[in-house]
């Protein structure tokens, strides 16, 4: 290869660069195919990175016209390959802004939350109205013994106050135990852990040899325990009113009538006003018609009463001293009530299409 | 319990509505769930007078009766063989009528005849039992033509359904239940002193009483009645019992039990005639003695097992069923009535052994009046003797081998007002006491002494008294107080706090919780392969829920199968719950689990995704894991989990655990269910089960403390990819550690950000492409370092993978 003709080249390429690069630029339609174009030219292999490369060839006496020659054309490219790529993404731009809206209809994406189970929904706000009256919270196992789930609530022995809770037993080789029936044996063991003042309350699972549309055979209870000295009946009375403006609304009564419960004396089932026909309104034709509260205006929904001393003796407290109340509720029942459900098999059954109605 | 509004007006004069009554024994305790008013809807039903009767030609079984209504004549064909002579009466229900059961009684052509009206039985209006014919008045009533025999029969009443309370019997009786009426309205009340029988006999029992277990049976009364006449009890005892929820019988059935209904108390009637031996022993039944009860059902007995014996074997259990060779039949002229106090735990105990709950049980059970023995004895056998005829022989036996003495209690009316919250003048305690018939003594000027008659047995000690003072005084009386609870020093276990964040996060997390019985069955926790239970309950509902789960995974999966069956498209349900083992102490261990399945396609933009896998059940862990430990979950092959989680797809499957400073915490185990578990369990789909101990991840999250800050970096970072194509059995986990330690200190983070097997790879190879973001926390990074950096990290690929770097 002679000096001539890398001269002859160096001019000729130098030329086709010049002529080319424009419109190369100008016809690319996207950012990929303009960025391919000055590969081309700027690229490892590009055509003037080639020229720039044949620089070596060129007699010493034009290097110095030539290299500014190609400078320049290098430079000339680069601004016009940055004039091209604004001048596109200022078209794509345009473009997008001009375009058709998009189908907001389509779904929205999210990340998608579960739900709570209505019995923990229900365990929750009942615990927390507790609470914030300055109860602690207590568990307890659902397999006790049967000295606490009876005895040492002042059951008196084969007598039929059990048969209100038909029990399900446990095979066993020592002591007899049995499905807790009721969570007051909470009670009794936080009484035997603890020394007054005291105040608990205690959700968990309880068992019952029932099955039915209104009873299913595991449900859920939270129980209530304040001992301290000179609590009254009057107490009672009022933090169960409370509990119950609190879940159901300012407007619910409450009433009570003397029950039994081995545990309590004086003992009470208590009663608010029916929550669906919500006889505080005054229409009494509703009331009437209401099948829920099968027109009494009333629905029963715990036992309660004043802790009996049988209690305090069997747990070592000192029953001159001390007095307390106890009451106890079906979680169950309270969600029942709270969200419409009329079969309490719906609890147990865990479709999600129920469990995103309520949770 | 079922009573009469009427009977308790007789007993206590009260002349208030039965609404008021109703509502007054509710307040005080003796729960009204329901009343019924009877005789009602009648009164078109009358009393006519029978004028003539003829057969209907060709109808052998019908008759043309004319009856006089009062108003007139009236051509009635009936069908009842028994229509009396004319002059006698009976019960006419006149067209218009309607019968209790809904027939409306109308005009009908019958045999040739226009009949208008029907002439009724007892069942046909449903004021009593009697099947046999129409019901013919008897002489001794008083009722002319066309009074409605509402009046004429005195059928108007309100029956109660009484919910009475376990330690109540008292109330078991129409006796004490007027008690409780009287008080409620400012009544006197006196019991009813029974009256001198119309005829006494003289001469003995005839019959020798032996109480051999006197603990089991204190007190033990019995009586005779001679020469009676069995037959139907007058109209208006039927009919109280008929509304009272008893069958007629005959009288001296009828007797005791019109003696039950008034006093709660059960006694029990035999034929003095069938008693063998002309002895009578109470005794405990031989292990394996059997008897035959009234029900025709032969009965093995235990030796906890009292019985009424008579020379030859048992004749009763006692408390519980008379047997049925001593009963009362046709033949039968001597009455031997037995009225005793069975000990209440030994009835409960022997009715609850052989089934049986009797009317008699129910109230031996909870304890009947000891000392009431002889004034219900006394009432039974002149009753008996009223209506069935007879003498009453006068020498009756009590055995009153343990006298149980009423209780006396010192009473402190501060006391009761402290701890009921409202005063209560001493006079008006005093009216409640002795308006229940208790007697009391003024030992102070607020305090007394009470002595309570043992027919309330419910109480005993002084805070049942401050019972009787709230029953009457009323609820409404108590004021409401919000007490000042005071703070306990041991405050709420920080566990008992845990499990709600546990639950609330999971839901967060995008789960569903779910509540399973804690019982299953055996079946299925094999199809599960879980372990065995060992808590086995001794009286289960049924097989399906006979032992305690040891593990959540059937609960979950039968949610998750019955969900998928009724065409809900995915299932993500997670359980907090217990599971149960038999230890060596005397209650089993409860571990709390949180258990998790995923079933289904998971959710994509439009339409669906693919179906669970692994990964979603892993990322389900780390969503739960992070927020709730504040720590990373780490995953691991464990081998030991063949063992340990059968229930796994063998290569599907992995442990799940944190590491804090240096400590391994176990929290459980994930994986893909092994396709035959899923298959045992009826999922047709495969499915992702986790299952981590709840106190392992609070122990974790104590472990972790409070997490320290540290300060944002001020430098940039500089990320450099790194692809490369190696040999399948290398896990990107390995990688990613092999090419962060190559790369050394400046590595902040390496991410996998591809992964590729197919056509563009060799068989057996893939392709995995990661992300290094280097950061250098006190400089600004030079490209220099961080190429030396990522070479590093490509040449160890080559040489510790055989990876083809791209």
């Amino acid at each position: 290869m002679t000096d001539t003709d890398a001269v002859t080249r160096f001019e000729a390429g130098l030329a086709d660069v010049r002529e080319a690069f424009g419109s190369a630029f100008g016809e690319a339609a996207d950012e990929q195919s303009l960025r391919a174009a000055n590969a081309k030219l700027t690229g490892p292999e590009g055509t003037l990175t080639k020229l720039m490369k044949l620089m070596r060839e060129v007699p010493g006496d034009r290097r110095r016209e030539f290299g500014q020659a190609a400078n320049a054309l290098k430079e000339e490219v680069a601004a016009a390959f940055d004039g091209a790529l604004v001048a596109l993404a200022q078209a794509e731009r345009e473009a997008e802004l001009a375009a058709p809206h998009i189908d907001v209809s389509l779904p929205g994406r999210r990340p998608k939350p579960g739900r709570l189970h209505p019995i923990t929904r229900v365990t929750i706000e009942l615990v927390d109205i507790f609470t914030a009256l300055g109860f602690d919270v207590a568990h307890g196992p659902e397999i006790d013994l049967y000295e606490y789930n009876f005895d040492k609530l002042g059951f008196p022995p084969d007598h039929p106050a059990t048969d209100m809770q038909d029990s399900f037993f446990v095979k066993s080789d020592g002591a007899r135990s049995m499905l807790r029936t009721h969570t007051s044996t909470i009670q009794v063991r936080e009484m035997l852990k603890r020394k007054p003042p005291l105040a608990i309350v205690a959700p968990g699972a309880v068992y019952r040899r029932d099955d039915d549309i209104t009873h299913s055979p595991m449900f859920f209870q939270i129980e209530g325990l304040l001992v301290d000295e000179k609590v009254s009946f009057a107490d009672l009375k009022g933090v169960l009113t409370r509990f119950a403006q609190r879940l159901f609304g300012p407007d619910v009564g409450v009433r009570g009538r003397p029950s039994y419960f081995p545990f309590v004396e004086p003992g009470a089932e208590i009663d608010i006003s029916c929550v669906f026909c919500k006889p505080w309104e005054g229409d009494a034709a509703r009331t009437a018609a209401c099948r829920v509260c099968k027109g009494t205006g009333w629905l029963e929904i715990l036992g309660c009463g004043m802790v009996h001393p049988v209690v305090f003796e069997s747990v070592g407290y000192d029953p001159e001293k001390y007095t307390g109340f106890a009451f106890g509720l079906g979680i169950d029942r309270i969600a029942m009530l709270k969200y419409g459900i009329s079969d309490i098999r719906m609890l147990y059954e865990n479709d999600a299409r129920f469990l995103e109605q309520i949770g | 319990m079922l009573a009469s509004y009427n009977w308790l007006v007789e007993l206590t004069g009260v002349t208030a509505s039965p609404r008021e009554v109703a509502d007054k024994l509710t307040g005080g305790g003796l729960e009204v769930e329901a009343f019924e008013t009877r005789g009602e809807g009648l009164d078109s039903v009358v009393i006519a007078e029978v004028r003539s009767k003829t057969k209907v030609p060709d109808k052998d079984k019908l008759s043309h009766v004319v009856v006089f209504d009062g108003e007139g004549e009236v051509d009635v064909i009936c069908g009842a063989a028994n229509v009396p002579d004319p002059g006698r009466r009976v019960l006419f229900a006149r067209v218009g009528s309607v019968l209790p059961n809904g027939m409306e009684i109308g005009e009908r052509k019958l045999g040739g005849v226009l009949s208008r009206g029907m002439i009724c039985s007892e069942v046909e209006l449903e004021i009593g039992t009697g099947a046999e014919g129409i019901f013919v008045v008897p002489a001794d009533i008083e009722a002319a033509p066309g009074t409605p025999i509402a009046d004429a029969l005195g059928l108007r009443d309100t029956i109660f359904e009484l919910g009475l309370t376990p330690n109540r019997p008292d109330g078991l009786g129409h006796i004490g239940l007027a008690r409780d009426v009287a008080v409620h309205f400012g009544q006197t009340f006196t019991p009813p002193a029974p009256p001198e029988p119309a005829r006494r006999g003289d001469g003995e029992l005839g019959v020798s009483i032996e109480v051999a277990d006197a603990d089991r049976c204190p007190r033990y009364g019995a009586g005779l009645v001679r020469g009676v006449t069995l037959g139907p009890s007058p109209f208006w005892l039927r009919y109280r019992l008929h509304c009272l929820g008893l069958r007629a019988i005959h009288n001296v059935v009828d007797a005791t039990n019109y003696v039950l209904l008034e006093h709660g108390h059960p006694t029990h009637a035999f034929d003095q005639a069938s008693v063998r031996k002309r002895a009578i022993v109470v005794r405990l039944a031989t292990d394996g003695e059997k008897m035959t009860t009234l029900d025709e059902v032969e009965r093995t007995l235990t030796a906890d097992d009292l019985l009424i014996c008579d020379g030859e074997g048992p004749v009763a259990v006692a408390g519980v069923m008379g047997g049925a060779n001593s009963e009362i039949g046709d033949a039968t002229s001597d009455v031997l009535v037995e009225c005793a106090y069975f000990a209440p735990r030994s009835v409960r105990r022997t009715g609850r052994r052989l089934g049986l709950h009797t009317d008699a049980s129910h109230r031996f059970e909870r304890g009947v009046d000891p000392n009431g023995v002889p004034r219900v004895l006394a009432r039974t056998t002149q009753l008996i003797a009223d209506l069935a005829g007879g003498a009453v022989i006068g020498a009756g036996v009590d055995e009153n081998a343990q006298p149980i003495a009423p209780p006396v209690i010192d009473f402190r009316l501060d006391r009761c007002d402290a701890l009921l919250g409202f005063e209560t003048a001493p006079a008006e305690a005093v009216r409640i006491f002795e308006g229940l018939g208790f007697s009391v003594e003024k030992t102070g000027e607020r305090t007394f002494r009470v002595t309570v008659p043992t027919f309330r047995p419910d109480i005993s000690r002084e805070v049942d008294l401050t019972e009787e003072v709230l029953r009457f005084r009323g609820f409404p009386l108590v004021p409401t107080t919000i007490p000042h609870v005071r703070p306990s020093a041991d405050g709420t276990p920080l566990e008992v706090r845990f499990d709600r964040l546990t639950r609330g996060i999971a839901a967060i997390a995008g789960l569903y919780e779910a509540v399973n019985y804690a019982f299953v069955s055996r079946p299925e926790l094999a199809a599960a392969r879980a372990p065995e239970a060992s808590v086995i309950l001794e009286n289960p509902l049924s097989e399906d829920r006979s032992v305690m789960r040891t593990s959540l995974l059937p609960g979950l999966a039968a949610a998750a199968g019955r969900a998928l069956r009724r065409q809900v498209q995915r299932v993500t349900l997670f359980e907090v719950g217990n599971t149960f083992t038999a230890t060596d102490g005397d209650l089993p261990r409860e571990d709390q689990s949180l258990a998790f399945i995923l079933a289904g396609p998971r959710e994509a933009w439009i339409g669906d995704g693919e179906a669970f896998d692994f990964y979603d059940g892993k990322g389900f862990i780390e969503a739960i894991v992070g927020p709730l430990c504040l720590s990373a979950p780490v995953f691991s092959i464990d081998d030991e989990l063949s063992e340990k989680a059968p229930w796994f797809h063998p290569r599907r499957r992995a442990a799940v655990a944190v590491q804090i400073d240096g400590e391994h915490i176990a929290l459980g185990s994930l994986g893909e269910l092994h396709p035959e578990v899923a298959e045992a369990l009826d999922l047709d789909t495969r499915a992702i089960y986790a299952e981590l101990s709840v106190p392992a991840l609070f122990r974790a999250r104590q472990a972790v403390g409070d997490p320290q800050a540290s300060a944002l970096p001020r430098f940039p970072a500089v990320n450099r990819d790194i692809a490369m194509e190696l040999d399948e059995e290398h896990s990107a986990g390995v990688v990613a550690d092999a090419i962060r330690y190559a790369a050394g200190d400046l590595v902040e983070q390496v991410r996998l950000f591809d992964l590729y097997r197919g056509e563009q790879v060799a068989a057996g190879k893939k392709s995995l492409a990661f992300r290094v973001t280097y950061r250098d926390p006190a400089a600004t990074l030079t490209d220099k370092k961080v190429d030396k950096a990522h070479a590093r990290a490509a040449k160890a690929m080559k040489a510790q993978f055989a990876a083809t770097v791209r």
